[in-house]
């Protein structure tokens, strides 16, 4: 706990950056952060020497007053005082689930986006037979050369050397630092056509909405970061082999029934990578014999599963649940192929929350399927957990599903924990049984303590900390929770499912916003406006935009494949730089290109604007706004945002 | 009647003028005239012709207009029901159990696994509350209690935060993974290096980037289960040779050649995949003598050093520094981040094309968060301190020779791996030999294993759930006095190869000599006191 000297120095600075930096806040955020208190003052120690003060990037727009001050980084997590730009991501009960129909382009933007792509591939194509014959030495490596067959031929690699090195300089850029709110990007350019990259040493610090942070959990300060040092102090980095074979130490079994105990199953497991949990447990529960029916949309690990699992797959259509039904009905009354034996089970496997397009699992009726087929349900929740639901429990949450109704609910610890790795949660009969059967059991390495210790961190400051008995009387906490100006939490956000204190590692240090949940529930809260805020924003300034007005991910559709390379370097290079993702084929169909904006939690209302204020300039020039409907100007928007997005529905 | 000629009439001309609209429509295209002519004079030339190419036309609408998914709808094997049976084919199908509860012995297996209490190490607490000397968690550097990677990993934490939030094409990429590519690179001597977030799917990763249907892979019968997967993944063709025999590998290799010639196929991918130490026994291949097959028959190699890279040669290099060999002479060179620099991860070095290659095409690279900073720092400061303490890998094979000086005599116990391998497998030795002395130092050259099947040609014949038990017992024993160990855990039923029931010990640099001597002590013991007094 820190002294109150080093609490009121903290204030005393703030104050005086927010004297210092002149702009005085037009109007008072009401908010008092009742809960937070700072262990240091690092809001001012941030490295000053190349910061640009105006962009609002590394300090608050608003400077925070003597009655707000914050545990964090403004640069890791945006502060947001405002009590207004909250809100709740739940599904409406009695409503049934639609995701925004997806609109069709007007023809000529879709035979333009083909002619784009037979010019690049015919100019391709020429610059290969060309090149072969005047640059031959080039070409080596994609052609059969001294008795070996080439590596990769020059037909295989077509794609990847004609067209997406076009535009390589969208990706793998490097970064440094956190990948909060913002992300220091190292520059580099490349002088012949994107085949190298040289860094030119120089940073630019970018307003990030390309990481998987919904919970903004990525941070080198704050209670959590404090845990994991703790604990590097403690455990060093290394857990030491695999789960059965002397790597298992007593943070897995802590962390394992901590996450259990978050989603509300009988027992989990964790496995140290997210793909590796989807790749290396789907063979352990369906084998030849067995039907796997599957999405298809789903992720490359799922895919990855099944393929080594020997099981059959059928896919459907995405989220199509009539076109689930009839194939149901298809499969089980024809029985496996040839032989028309039943099968010995059908495993339906869905994401929770779909990365390339913000749709959700239309959990509600999968549910009703499974009372009549009797499928067992595998809901990939990497996306969904923490970033939905009134609790953060994942898309259970956000339809208010029990979760132990869901036979096996996996998900990662990357997006919203700010960590690493995946886990598997069901009843204690199908953990017991992954746990010997799996392969990462017996091969692969176990989670690190570090990341544990992010882990249990981050998911108890979620869900709250029950204390034992007589501490949470305490005088010092009692007035940590002043109680005048907490805000009204609704019924649904009041956790059942807390952490006790004696579930955590005795040595962690706790902080008083992680035992009252009061910082999870912030971040909750915070994330659910800002995805409805910019979901609904785009749609008013009319761009085509794919997904659930709840979903973190927001897809905003291209087309074009020239236009991603221009959207994504007109957003690096605007005045306050934007990181954003664009992604193509084969991760998308061909002709829907697209951007795709992943919100968080360490995101204030600002930033939010600067993004629809950059997307509205861009769209403009590059002709994108074509949906249908009534559209806003984008001040109107900014302004009216609240408004936005407490609509229950918006056409 | 009339009326009937007259309606007949109207739709004759209708006809017509529809037809002349059409021609003269037809004839406004540009180029209309050419074909027109074309399909004319083939039409005088050969009537049958154009009833051919109006069948082929009306073909390809079909084939076009087909639906692309692979229904069985159409297909002969296909029963068509009326709802109701079906619905009543749905209520009378009833699913097995997601899946088996298990069973006591597999619960007592799952519970005997010990829970270390704080940090792992080469005395670590365990659950029971009992310091023991650990033989059993891969810690062969003493990496994992170093302050100078723990000071590392804190300074970074605070700098980048734990996790790396995005995969390493969508700004995942930090410079410290960059970092450490090099320092890898650097300390193997290769051009470049990738670096995967899991030891484990590292390689199960790398096998499918680079080979493809129709590839030839030529693979030893003892890899590990991630080679194994990766194998299974790439879908190409297999042929096996016996483990760690070179002669056999030549053989197989020659056998692959002649079937192309045979069958004049085209020049394809060949891959020779292998372990450096087998992860299953602890043998060490032959890497000079690979290298030399391989360059021979024009082959690449896949080697995987999970186990090696960081527990032999004179810095820790592994097998290419262990037989003075360039590490630029294996192709695909896999290790573990995880094992060898007491972190997480894996890697694959090799040249820049191959480095490359996987940056788009390496299935878990592409589609996993890359390595959390931290862990990726520990890992550079790791090859650092290997680097500059020579000693730590001296150290590490007194203790090895320390520890087979006294287990090498027990006459119950067999031990495959190789005496530097700091991987040390224990099998059980049977008094009276119950299998018939496998024939490998005169191995008949008339009858060899069939290369395109997995199994041996005599396999060695053993009791597993025996073994198993034995040396499940054998590890109790030694835990009550104070070693941990652990049996080499098998997924049985889904190995390709099952192997003989095994102890493995994972020697360490951070145990003293003495500490080795007593825990060799203790095993011997326990042995002596399980195998024994069954004899």
């Amino acid at each position: 706990m820190s002294t109150a000297a080093s609490y009121l120095s903290a204030v005393s600075e703030a104050d005086a950056r927010a004297r210092k930096h002149g702009a005085t806040p037009a109007s008072t955020p009401a908010l008092s952060m009742s809960s937070s208190v700072t262990s240091s003052s690092e809001d001012t120690v941030l490295d000053e020497s190349n910061v640009d003060f105006t962009d609002g990037l590394s300090f608050p727009r608003v400077p925070p007053t003597s009655s707000q001050v914050f545990t964090t980084v403004h640069a890791e997590f945006g502060h947001c005082a405002n009590e207004e730009y909250r809100y709740t991501s739940q599904h409406r009960a009695g409503v049934p689930y639609k995701s925004i129909p997806e609109q069709d382009p007007p023809y000529y933007i879709l035979l333009t986006t083909y002619i784009s792509y037979i010019l690049v591939i015919c100019l391709g194509h020429l610059r290969d037979f060309v090149g072969k014959r005047f640059r031959a030495a080039n070409y080596r490596h994609l052609l059969p050369w001294n008795g070996y067959a080439a590596l990769n031929s020059d037909f295989d690699s077509f794609y990847t050397r004609r067209l997406k090195l076009r535009i390589d300089d969208c990706f793998s850029h490097p970064v440094t630092g956190v990948p909060g709110r913002t992300i220091l990007l190292l520059d580099r350019y490349s002088p012949d056509y994107n085949k190298t990259m040289i860094p030119t040493g120089t940073r630019t610090r970018a307003l990030n909405i390309s990481s998987y942070n919904y919970l903004g959990f990525a941070q080198g300060s704050g209670p959590c970061a404090d845990a994991v040092e703790k604990s590097i102090e403690r455990y060093g980095v290394a857990a030491g082999g695999t789960r059965l074979q002397g790597g298992t130490l007593d943070l897995h079994v802590q962390a394992e029934a901590l996450v259990a105990r978050f989603l509300g199953t009988e027992d989990a497991l964790i496995s140290s990578m997210g793909f590796a949990t989807n790749s290396t447990i789907i063979p352990a529960l369906v084998g030849k014999g067995c039907l796997v029916i599957s999405d298809e949309l789903n992720h490359a690990s799922i895919r990855f599963g099944v393929r080594l699992s020997g099981a059959n797959v059928r896919m459907f259509k995405h989220n199509d649940m009539k076109a689930l039904e009839e194939l149901l009905r298809e499969v089980i009354s024809q029985g496996q192929p040839k032989t028309h034996r039943p099968w010995k089970k059908i495993l339906l496997i869905v994401e929770g929350l779909y990365s390339m397009e913000g749709t959700l699992a239309n959990l509600p009726v999968i549910m009703e399927l499974k009372k009549k087929y009797k499928f067992y349900v595998f809901v990939d929740e990497a996306h969904s957990v923490g970033a939905l639901g009134p609790r953060g429990r994942g898309v259970t949450d956000y339809f208010g599903i029990d979760p132990r109704s869901v036979d096996i609910l996996m998900g990662t610890f990357t997006k919203s924990f700010g960590a690493a790795g995946g886990y598997i949660a069901g009843s204690k009969t199908i953990i017991d049984r992954l746990r010997i059967k799996g392969h990462s059991g017996v091969y692969a390495e176990s989670m690190t303590p570090p990341v544990l210790t992010q882990v249990i961190a981050s998911m108890a400051s979620i869900m709250g900390i029950t204390l034992p008995a007589e501490k949470p009387s305490s005088p010092s906490l009692a007035l940590l929770r002043s109680s005048d100006n907490t805000p009204v939490i609704p019924e649904s956000e009041v956790i059942p499912g807390t952490a006790p204190a004696s579930a955590l590692p005795s040595w962690m240090p706790l902080s008083p916003s992680m035992i009252d949940g009061s910082d999870g529930r912030h971040r909750l809260r915070r994330l659910a406006f800002n995805t409805r805020y910019l979901n609904r924003g785009l749609r008013k300034l009319g761009f085509i935009t794919y997904g659930n007005d709840d979903s973190p991910v927001v897809p905003l559709l291209l087309f074009h494949p020239g236009k991603m390379a221009v959207f994504s370097r007109m957003m690096r290079t605007r005045a306050t730089p934007i990181v954003i993702v664009v992604v193509a084929y084969p991760a998308t169909p061909l002709v829907t290109s697209r951007v795709r904006f992943c919100l968080s939690s360490a995101h204030t209302k600002e930033d939010i604007d600067e993004v629809l204020r950059a997307c509205d300039e861009i769209g403009d020039l590059l002709d994108l706004k074509q949906a249908a409907g009534e559209r806003w100007p984008v001040e109107e928007i900014i302004k009216r945002a609240v408004e936005i997005v407490r609509l229950p529905e918006m056409p | 009647m009339n009326s009937s000629s007259q309606s007949l009439e109207l739709l004759f001309n209708f006809l017509s003028r529809s037809y002349t609209t059409l021609e003269t429509n037809f004839f406004k295209i540009p180029g209309s005239a050419v074909v027109a002519r074309y399909v004319k004079s083939s039409h005088q030339n050969d009537p049958g012709r154009t009833l051919l190419e109006v069948i082929l036309i009306i073909f390809a609408i079909r084939t076009l207009l087909q639906s692309r998914t692979r229904g069985d709808r159409s297909g002969k094997h296909f029963i068509t029901f009326d709802e109701k049976e079906i619905d009543e084919l749905v209520d009378e199908w009833t699913p097995e159990p997601l899946a088996q509860p298990l069973s006591p012995e597999e619960q007592a297996d799952l519970d005997s696994v010990p829970v270390i209490v704080g940090p792992t190490g080469p005395k670590p607490k365990l659950s029971s509350g009992k310091t023991v000397i650990n033989l059993a968690s891969y810690n062969f550097t003493g990496l994992a209690g170093s302050e100078d990677i723990k000071a590392a990993a804190i300074e970074t934490l605070r700098k980048y935060g734990l996790g790396s939030c995005g995969p390493p094409g969508f700004y995942g990429t930090q410079d410290v993974h960059i970092q450490l590519e090099q320092d890898i690179a650097d300390f193997l001597g290769t051009e470049a290096a990738i670096l995967y977030s899991q030891g484990f799917s590292t390689i199960s990763s790398v096998i499918p980037a680079f080979c493809k249907r129709g590839d030839v892979i030529v693979a030893d019968r003892g890899v590990n289960f991630a080679i194994q997967k990766g194998l299974q993944i790439s879908r190409c063709t297999v042929r096996w040779y016996d483990h760690n025999d070179m002669d056999s590998l030549e053989h197989v290799l020659e056998s692959v050649e002649k079937e192309r010639k045979k069958r004049r196929g085209p020049l394809t991918r060949r891959f020779i995949v292998t372990e450096g130490i087998f992860d299953h026994d602890g043998v060490i291949s032959d890497l000079p003598k690979l290298v030399e097959l391989k360059k021979k028959y024009k082959y690449r190699l896949i080697l995987d050093e999970s186990v090696s890279f960081g527990s032999v040669g004179r810095t820790g290099r592994g097998l290419t520094e262990l037989y003075n060999v360039p590490a630029s002479e294996v192709d695909m060179l896999v290790g573990s981040v995880a094992n060898g620099l007491s972190s997480c991860g894996g890697f694959c070095a090799g040249s820049h094309i191959v480095v490359n290659h996987q940056r788009i095409n390496g299935t878990s690279f592409v589609f996993s968060a890359a390595m959390p900073a931290l862990l990726t720092v520990a890992a550079s400061e790791g090859i650092n301190i290997l680097r500059n303490t020579p000693s730590i890998l001296t150290t590490l094979q007194e203790n090895v020779r320390a520890v087979r000086a006294i287990l090498d005599r027990v006459d119950c116990i067999n031990i495959p791996s190789h005496p530097a391998s700091a991987v040390i497998h224990l099998q059980i030795r049977w008094p009276t030999l119950q299998v018939p002395a496998p024939s490998t130092s005169s191995p008949s050259k008339l009858s060899r294993s069939n290369p395109a099947s997995v199994k041996p040609r005599d396999p060695p014949q053993f009791n597993v759930e025996l073994e198993e038990k034995l040396l499940q017992d054998v590890v109790d024993e030694a835990l009550a006095q104070g070693v941990m160990l652990t049996r080499a855990k098998r997924l049985r039923g889904q190995e390709l190869i099952e192997a003989r029931p095994s102890i493995r010990l994972a020697i360490s640099a951070a145990l003293s000599r003495k500490d080795c001597e007593k825990a060799a002590g203790v095993i011997k013991a326990a042995f002596v006191k399980v195998i024994g007094k069954r004899r």
